[in-house]
This record gives C-alpha cells, sequence and structure tokens, in this order.
C-alpha cells in the first residue's frame, strides 16, 4: 500500500463492503487503476461481520476474505482505510476527492502486526465490531482477519502509559501522528457505501436499547459466528444459555410511523438463517419468528423458508407491537393471536432479536456528484430499466445497497455492472 | 347465515376521516391497546370485518364502546391507517345503525343540516318566547317538565334497538344478567370512565374533562329537567345549596367543554385530530347551555328576578336547552353516555352466555 499527498487513478470506488470489493477487482482485472477509501480501519465491510450466509449457509468469512486479500494485493488497486471522504469535486472530465486519513498512532510503514502492543495495553473498551458484546483493547487490531493487520489506538481511551511504545519491537507507536489529507484524482467514481441497521432507539415501544437480552441483528450474527465474543450462544445480562429466542420481524421496515415504510429485503432471510443456525447450537431451545408476512423471494429463499419451518421453528403472524422485560430482564413481547378468535397476548422469551432494516451507510448529497436521491436517501437511478448502476451524475456509478436494500448475491452482481459501467465511461472519455 | 355487504367499507367510511383499506392486518393496533382484552380484542378484528363486509359482526360489536381513543394504535400502525378514528368512526355509525328514527345517519352524512336546523330553531324559539305574553316561568316549567318524556322515548329505542343488535339476535334469545359485580362495574364505569387511565400514558387532563363536563353535565340535567330553578319568581343566595350545585355545574361545563373544544382546535393529541361537524355542534352545545345556565343564575343572584336581563337571559337559556333536548340528545353524539355502559354490561351477558349462567328467555 502507497500513500501518497497526491495519487491519480482511473476509478474511485467509495465503500469497501462487498460490493465495493467486488467492483475494485473487476475494475482492476480489466486494467484499470483503482483507489478504495474505507472509513473503518478494515475493508471489508458489514459481510466481514457476519457469520454464516443465507440460503446456502456458507460461511461468511470465507466468501470476502480471499475477496479482501485480492484487493490489498492486487498491483493496481490501493485502499485507504480509515480515511473518510471529505468531498468531491467535478473538474471537467475528472473528479478531485479530498479525503482525509485519520492517524491510527502507528508507523504503518514499519508495523509489522506483531500485536505486542495489544498485549500490554491495560485499558480495555467495548468492541464495536463484536457490537458491544465483548471487548478489545484501547490498541488493537480491529478484528482477526482484519485487512490491513495495523493496530488503531483510540486516545481518547488511552491513558498514556506507554506500555505498548516500550514494548513495540520496530518503535513504531507514533502518538504524534496527525490526520493527513490526500487528494485522489480519478475519472469516475463508484458509491459503494452501503446501509446502516435502523437504529434500535427507531422505535419507543421496543425499549429503546435498554433491555440487555433485546439484541440487534448484527450483535446476534456476531453471537452465531464461531469466533465471535462468547464462542458461543449466550445471553448478555446473566450469560445464561437462552432456551426460548424470538424474533421480531419488521422491527425498523415497511412502518410509516417510523419512516421507513419500503422493505429491507434481507430481514425475513437473516432471521430465517440466524433461526437456522440456533437450532444448531442450542438444539432444545424454541425459536419464534414473529412476521407480518415472509418474504422469501429469491432462488433457494423458498426452500430454505420451508426447511426452516420443518425444523421446528415457529413462524407467528403478528406484529409485535410492546417489548417489555420483567425483573429477570427476560422480554416479553406483545402481540396480537389471530388464529381463532384473535387477542392480545404477553409472550416471554429468553432473548430476543429485531429484526432491524436498513437506511443509507452514508449521505452520498454531501459529495455534490449530481447523483439524485430518493426520498429515504438512497441513491436513484437514472433509468433502471437500462443500467443497475448508471446515476443521474455523469461518470457516477452506484454498487450495492447504496441505491437502496438488497442482499449479498444481489450486490455482487450489481457490483459488477457498475464496474462494467465505469470501465465503458472510461474507456469513451 | 352471515351475509356480506360489499358497500360496507365505504358506508363506515362516511362517518370519519381514516384510511382503512391501507391496512395490511398486522395486528399492531390490536397488540398496543392496553384495553383491548382477551375476550374483547380491537381494532383489527374488526377492522377485517370491515373490509370484508361482515355487517353483522359490526352491527353486533361491543368493542367500539371500549376504546377510549388513546390514539396509540394510530401513532404506531405502520401503514398510517388510522384505526383509532376507524373506531370513532364505527361508533358514529352504531349510533345511526341503533337510531330507530334514521334521523342521526341523516344528520351525520349531512351535518350542516343539522347545524342549520339548530340554529333556525334556537333563533325561532328566542322570537317566540320574547313574543309570548303570559307567565314566561309557568311555561318554562311546563317545557322542562316535558323534557324527561320526550328523552326516555327517544332513547329507549336506541337502548332497545342495540340490545336487539348485541344480544337477542346473535344469542336468538333475551338474556340478562344479575350478578352484583356486573351491574356494579356497568355503574362504576358509566359515572367514572376509569378506563380513561387504562391507556398506556394517562392524558390526565383528558379524563378530568371529560369528567367535569360529565357531571356538570348531569346536574345541569336534573336541575332543568326537574324544574329546580325558578328564576322568575325567587332570588336565590349566592352560597345557597342551589346555587352551589349551579356553579358547580355551570363551571364545570365550560371549564371541561373548553378545554375540549381547545384541544379540537390544537389538534395536538391523536383523539382530537380529526373532528367530525357532529362533535363541534355537540361541544359547543355544552359549552352555551354551561354559559347560559351560570349567566341566568348569576343575574338572579347579583339583581334579583326583576331584572330585564334576567328575563332575556332565561328565555336564552331554556331556548338553549329547548333546542338540545330537541335536536342533539337524540341524535348523534349524546348517546354514547348509554353505549359505554351499556357495552359492558353487554359483554358480561355475552359471557355469561357462553359459559351457560345468563338468565334467558
Amino acid at each position: 500500500m502507497i500513500a501518497g499527498e497526491k495519487i491519480e487513478v482511473d476509478a474511485l470506488v467509495v465503500g469497501s463492503g462487498i460490493a465495493g470489493l467486488q467492483a475494485a477487482l473487476d475494475m482492476a482485472d480489466q486494467g484499470f487503476s483503482v483507489a478504495i477509501v474505507e472509513k473503518s480501519p478494515s475493508i471489508g465491510g458489514k459481510m466481514i461481520s457476519l457469520s454464516k450466509v443465507f440460503p446456502t449457509l456458507d460461511c461468511a468469512s470465507c466468501i470476502t476474505t480471499p475477496r479482501m486479500a485480492s484487493v490489498s494485493h492486487h498491483p493496481r488497486i490501493q485502499a485507504f482505510t480509515y480515511s473518510v471522504v471529505d468531498g468531491i469535486k467535478r473538474e471537467g472530465k475528472t473528479f478531485t476527492a479530498a479525503v482525509t486519513r485519520k492517524p491510527r498512532y502507528v508507523d504503518e510503514k514499519e508495523c509489522i502486526s506483531c500485536k505486542r502492543c495489544e498485549e500490554v495495553c491495560p485499558v480495555c473498551l467495548p468492541d464495536e465490531f463484536e457490537m458491544g458484546l465483548g471487548v478489545k483493547k484501547t490498541i488493537s487490531i480491529p478484528f482477526t482477519n482484519a485487512i490491513p493487520q495495523f493496530p488503531v489506538m483510540y486516545p481518547e481511551h488511552c491513558i498514556r502509559c506507554g506500555a505498548c511504545a516500550r514494548v513495540c519491537p520496530k518503535d513504531c507507536i507514533d502518538f504524534l501522528q496527525e490526520p493527513s489529507p490526500l487528494e485522489i484524482k480519478a475519472r469516475a467514481v463508484i458509491l459503494a457505501t452501503g446501509y446502516e441497521t435502523t437504529p434500535m432507539t427507531a422505535k419507543k415501544q421496543y425499549g429503546l436499547g435498554n433491555l440487555p437480552n433485546v439484541l440487534a441483528p448484527m450483535a446476534a450474527e456476531r453471537l452465531l459466528a464461531p469466533h465471535g465474543p462468547y464462542g458461543r450462544v449466550l445471553r448478555p445480562s446473566d450469560g445464561k444459555v437462552p432456551d426460548s429466542v424470538a424474533y421480531v420481524q419488521c422491527a425498523g421496515s415497511r412502518d410509516k410511523s417510523i419512516g421507513v415504510p419500503y422493505c429491507s429485503r434481507v430481514c425475513c432471510m437473516y432471521a430465517i438463517k440466524q433461526a437456522t443456525l440456533l437450532t444448531g447450537s442450542l438444539p432444545t431451545a424454541d425459536i419464534t419468528i414473529y412476521y407480518m408476512d415472509i418474504r422469501a423471494f429469491g432462488k433457494g429463499y423458498e426452500q430454505f423458508y420451508n426447511n426452516a419451518k420443518a425444523m421446528g421453528i415457529s413462524f407467528v403472524k403478528a406484529k409485535v407491537a410492546r417489548v417489555t422485560e420483567d425483573a429477570g430482564h427476560n422480554p416479553i413481547v406483545r402481540i396480537e393471536r389471530q388464529e381463532g378468535t384473535s387477542a392480545p397476548e404477553e409472550v416471554k422469551h429468553d432473548l430476543v432479536v429485531l429484526s432491524q432494516g436498513l437506511i443509507p451507510g452514508c449521505d452520498v448529497s454531501s459529495f455534490h456528484l449530481g447523483a439524485e436521491l430518493n426520498d429515504f436517501g438512497f441513491v436513484k437511478l437514472s433509468d433502471e430499466n437500462i443500467s443497475s448502476a448508471v446515476t443521474a451524475g455523469a461518470g457516477v456509478f452506484a454498487a450495492g445497497v447504496v441505491k437502496g436494500p438488497r442482499d449479498i448475491p444481489d450486490s455482487v452482481v450489481d457490483a459488477g455492472s457498475a464496474a462494467i459501467e465505469a470501465a465503458n465511461y472510461i474507456r469513451k472519455l | 347465515m352471515t351475509r356480506v355487504n360489499p358497500e360496507l367499507l365505504e358506508e363506515i367510511r362516511k362517518y370519519g376521516a381514516f384510511d382503512i383499506s391501507a391496512c395490511f392486518n398486522c395486528g399492531n393496533c390490536t397488540a398496543v391497546c392496553p384495553l383491548a382484552k382477551e375476550d374483547a380484542s380491537f381494532p383489527r378484528r374488526l377492522i377485517r370485518c370491515g373490509q370484508v363486509g361482515l355487517e353483522d359482526k359490526i352491527i353486533s360489536a361491543v368493542e367500539p364502546w371500549h376504546c377510549y381513543y388513546c390514539g396509540e394504535c394510530s401513532q404506531t400502525c405502520p401503514r398510517e391507517a388510522s384505526p383509532g378514528e376507524y373506531m370513532m368512526a364505527l361508533r358514529r355509525y352504531l349510533i345511526a345503525r341503533y337510531d330507530i328514527t334514521g334521523i342521526s345517519k341523516i344528520f351525520y352524512k349531512n351535518s350542516y343540516l343539522q347545524i342549520s336546523l339548530a340554529a333556525g330553531l334556537f333563533a325561532a324559539l328566542v322570537v317566540l318566547f320574547n313574543r309570548y305574553t303570559g307567565d314566561f316561568g309557568a311555561l318554562a316549567a311546563k317545557i322542562e317538565m316535558a323534557f324527561p318524556v320526550y328523552v326516555t322515548l327517544a332513547l329507549g329505542g336506541y337502548v332497545l334497538n342495540m340490545y336487539r343488535h348485541i344480544i337477542v339476535k346473535p344469542l336468538g334469545k333475551i338474556a340478562l344478567t344479575f350478578k352484583p359485580k356486573h351491574i356494579y362495574e356497568t355503574f362504576y364505569h358509566g359515572f367514572t370512565q376509569a378506563n380513561f387511565t387504562g391507556c398506556e400514558e394517562t392524558d390526565w387532563w383528558r379524563w378530568i374533562s371529560h369528567l367535569l363536563v360529565m357531571s356538570g353535565y348531569t346536574l345541569t340535567l336534573l336541575i332543568s329537567n326537574l324544574h329546580l330553578l325558578e328564576p322568575l319568581n325567587e332570588r336565590y343566595t349566592p352560597f345557597g345549596p342551589v346555587s352551589l350545585l349551579v356553579w358547580y355545574a355551570g363551571l364545570s361545563i365550560i371549564i371541561g367543554g373548553g378545554s375540549m373544544s381547545l384541544r379540537r382546535v390544537f389538534k395536538r393529541r391523536e383523539s382530537s385530530k380529526f373532528s367530525h361537524p357532529s362533535d363541534w355542534l355537540f361541544v359547543t352545545m355544552l359549552f352555551l347551555i354551561g354559559l347560559s345556565t351560570l349567566a341566568t343564575h348569576f343575574t338572579n343572584v347579583a339583581y334579583g328576578p326583576e331584572n330585564p336581563l334576567l328575563a332575556q337571559l332565561y328565555r336564552i337559556n331554556i331556548a338553549i336547552e329547548t333546542v338540545w333536548i330537541i335536536l342533539i340528545v337524540p341524535f348523534t353524539k349524546w348517546i354514547h353516555i348509554f353505549f359505554r355502559p351499556l357495552a359492558i354490561y353487554f359483554q358480561h351477558i355475552k359471557k355469561e352466555a357462553e359459559a351457560g349462567t345468563a338468565f334467558s328467555l
């Protein structure tokens, strides 16, 4: 990886989730030079933190890691992690992106990723990669298979004890590092900024994130991941093995009252996937999915749903109206049982997962590229019938969830589409 | 056999502002409702009945009267289908359906007819009363004594019709329950509207306003229908027992009714967002009753029965009460005073009948 003050490439890819990685690889393999800007300390995006993917139950990191490695070793790709795009200016037929590289407080040229600094650091903080379920050191490599394998230090938590600096064999801890500017000139821009999940506070009836055993789906992914925070599925409040787990579908989608009226397209399937995985890790647990309707629309999805039903996961048609808890932090969901005469009912579970929806990960209108947004902040395509990647801004293409919620296969496919559209555009310049 | 009425939803829609066809039956409203119980599940079940045109189920439903419109269902509805307003519309629809004269239906659909009739009748009465040369006190006594007879006749039809639709038709027999607990509960809720506090966050001011209006109005009803006041014949002391009753009745109607009207103007709460013209007529008339009763009594206490202003005010007071009794009480909103407690009683009958313990013929 080369860090420079000013670089020139053919294409700039903003975001390095699965869509960004795929688009960058497809561009670079055609002979174009690519720069990736990623705000996190590692490339890989959301997918690298998932346990398995639906409907094949393939290991998510087994699919992502090779792509991450290819990107980091590709001679025509430069990835700038822990960097943010401050703005992109269009000058004639080139784009000039102003990027700020945040300081890791580690000399990246010297670091050999030995992790000794991490071992001696005495300060722990909640690990956001584990969705707060585990802890990490104040100077640490973001996660096991992070790329690049450089530690990041968080100065707001550091107690300046100097233990890391003393133990570092290459003397590369640099407490005085400053953010450094970087200018990237590119001929095309591919937006792949992905998504965030709707916040736990989106619906006040769901406990506002104050109930310890009501989890975000990303936290549930980490519980299920083989290298997750606890190494097995336990509930956060008391470490009990949950005996009854519930999924609340549409906890952040298809709800006009929280401003997200659209369907997020992945929640039904990830909930079914997690439920299926739970039957493996918790063979005796009762698993319930409360749904409005199950949208299993992709290849093999319906079969996957039917398998889940056959495995004994119970699907209850009900929109959960409230989630509360009892004195033992057992979440209680209030629903309407619609079978028979219909009646409101409160059901107690050990663990509840809110199937949150997807909202834009980044407001790309702040880049002023001429790419139009729809009412919900996703990038609008100039003509959906002609291309799945061309936006209203010339030379600006979009890949993945930045255009609206979609699953991994769809993101990969249209990342390829964005790459080929960008390649055609550059060739014609 | 259940008959399907394909026009049902369109018909109910005429009684309120809501977009119930957007509902996809997720059940959020029923689950979020603190008043929905196992044996009285609403609003989703009734929305479904409306959507598929099950007229019989709606006509025989007690649930609309259990809803106190806290509005949480409308606030959290994923489709913004306003289930709370649907329940309100159902109450208006049911009043229209239980009215044997069919006039409520006409008034609900052409509210301006009711309003202009009320205004016209009021003007005519004021003119008539002013031209009356005899003893107006004696005339007022006769008018007021006629009120209870008229009201009983008008309301008896409603109650019998409601009973017919909710109990007699579905059960196929006349059934009653005499358990003291059930009767106590009926009266308890009738007088306290305690279910206002059953909502997730009690809107105390709404409940207190309603209690003030309810108690003040009931007192006014007693005072006027029993003809307890003769302001033209007698001078009342400011703190005599009758005066105290009048002060309380008048002030609580004005404060409660005034606050209810203001809520409808500012529309901050879900329950006051949509106002049917009949709601406006109702609160305005109530407010005027309180105001005119108070003004009449104050003039009597302050200036004595011979005061010419008092004679004028008393005529206006009687005119307003007459309009109220003839045009407002028997039609549209007023009857909810009886329907809410009766719904509780009827639900007990239904439960008893199911268990086979109801008294029946």
